[in-house]
């Protein structure tokens, strides 16, 4: 063990769980190794600062036997309620707004939609030659009259 | 036991007030805040409640809490990040103070200095995963045997065996170099 590096020693096991004859030999090996000796000092301090750590245990306050007891109520609470029920609950507010939106969005297009027609009809029958024809003259025109007047008028101008 | 496993409310709590001194020491394990310990011992709790039918008995009720304390604990440490390194630079006037003491002979023990131990333990630890450091501070700490760590998180004594291992190096090594860094500021100053 004088020899031979102590690392390997240091990590296999617990400080405190080492023997008097296995400290004795890192001692006497640490002695004459200047790397070792930092390596078993470095072991040493970690083992009382872990030691120090499993001692700061932190205590159950005297109201957790409540606040566990409180929060098991309210996780039954919730569990008793039918898994289609609680969807309802957790979606209600958006499902709601976009019914509304839904409606909202279907009156706003029935209100627009019913002027926007008559304007087209007039504009198609204020342009077609049908209607000018219809228009421009005083006596009730048949339809027949109205194709001969388009292609006589088309025929003179050639 | 059978009374809660049937749903009854105050054989419930009765479970909750005599187990809850050993899950908070398994959740102190790995959390040194107080509201951490108690948000990971509620889970354990509310999870044993509902997995209570599938406890069948064959172990002790105290060793099947710590292990869904164990298990609740390490999820939790995995959902945080791993902490840096520690330097010297981030060592405090009191860290940098207890270390000097511990190199010398005049040790001192006090609950200022146990807790600025613990503090720097828990700083150091933090660059281990949380399984490494929940074998290092069992073995280590609590003085548990491998078969009673393997026990209590379910892995397999050679697994115990090679994390403890593994924290180990890591921390002394960790160590080592703060050390080593220390003596050249000092020799640099």
């Amino acid at each position: 063990m004088k020899d031979k590096h102590i690392t390997e020693v240091l990590d296999n096991a617990a400080l405190a769980s080492l023997s008097p004859s296995e400290l004795d030999a890192i001692r006497a090996h640490v002695r004459g190794c200047e790397a070792c000796r930092t390596a078993f000092a470095a072991a040493q301090i970690s083992a009382v600062m872990i030691k120090e750590r499993t001692q700061a245990a932190v205590e159950p306050s005297p109201f957790f036997q409540t606040r566990v007891m409180a929060a098991w109520r309210e996780q039954q609470a919730v569990e008793s309620v039918p898994a289609i029920v609680r969807l309802w609950r957790s979606s209600r507010a958006l499902v709601s707004s976009m019914a509304l939106a839904t409606v909202a969005l279907g009156a706003l297009s029935f209100m627009v939609s019913a002027p926007a027609t008559t304007t087209l009809d007039q504009t198609a029958s204020a342009y077609s030659a049908e209607s000018v024809i219809f228009q421009d003259s005083d006596d009730q025109l048949t339809y027949d009259q109205v194709i001969n007047a388009i292609y006589t008028d088309d025929g003179d101008n050639k | 036991m059978r009374q809660a496993q049937d749903g009854d409310e105050s054989a419930f709590a009765e479970i909750v007030r005599r187990y809850s001194p050993r899950v908070f020491s398994t959740a102190s394990r790995f959390f040194r805040q107080r509201s951490l310990v108690e948000e990971a011992a509620q889970e354990v709790f509310l999870k044993a409640f509902t997995q209570l039918g599938s406890f069948e008995g064959r172990g002790s009720l105290e060793g099947w809490l710590t292990r869904i304390a164990t298990n609740t604990c390490l999820n939790m440490l995995r959902a945080g990040k791993r902490r840096p390194e520690l330097t010297v630079s981030d060592l405090s006037d009191e860290e940098d103070q207890w270390l000097e003491q511990q190199l010398s002979d005049t040790k001192q023990r006090s609950v200022e200095s146990n807790l600025v131990a613990a503090d720097l333990a828990d700083r150091l630890l933090s660059v281990l995963s949380p399984e490494d450091q929940q074998a290092l501070l069992m073995i280590d700490g609590e003085d548990a045997s491998i078969k009673e760590v393997a026990e209590a998180t379910g892995w397999s004594e050679s697994k115990v065996k090679v994390r403890a291992f593994r924290a180990r190096k890591k921390i002394r090594e960790a160590m080592e170099k703060l050390l080593r860094s220390r003596d050249h500021k000092a020799a640099t100053t």
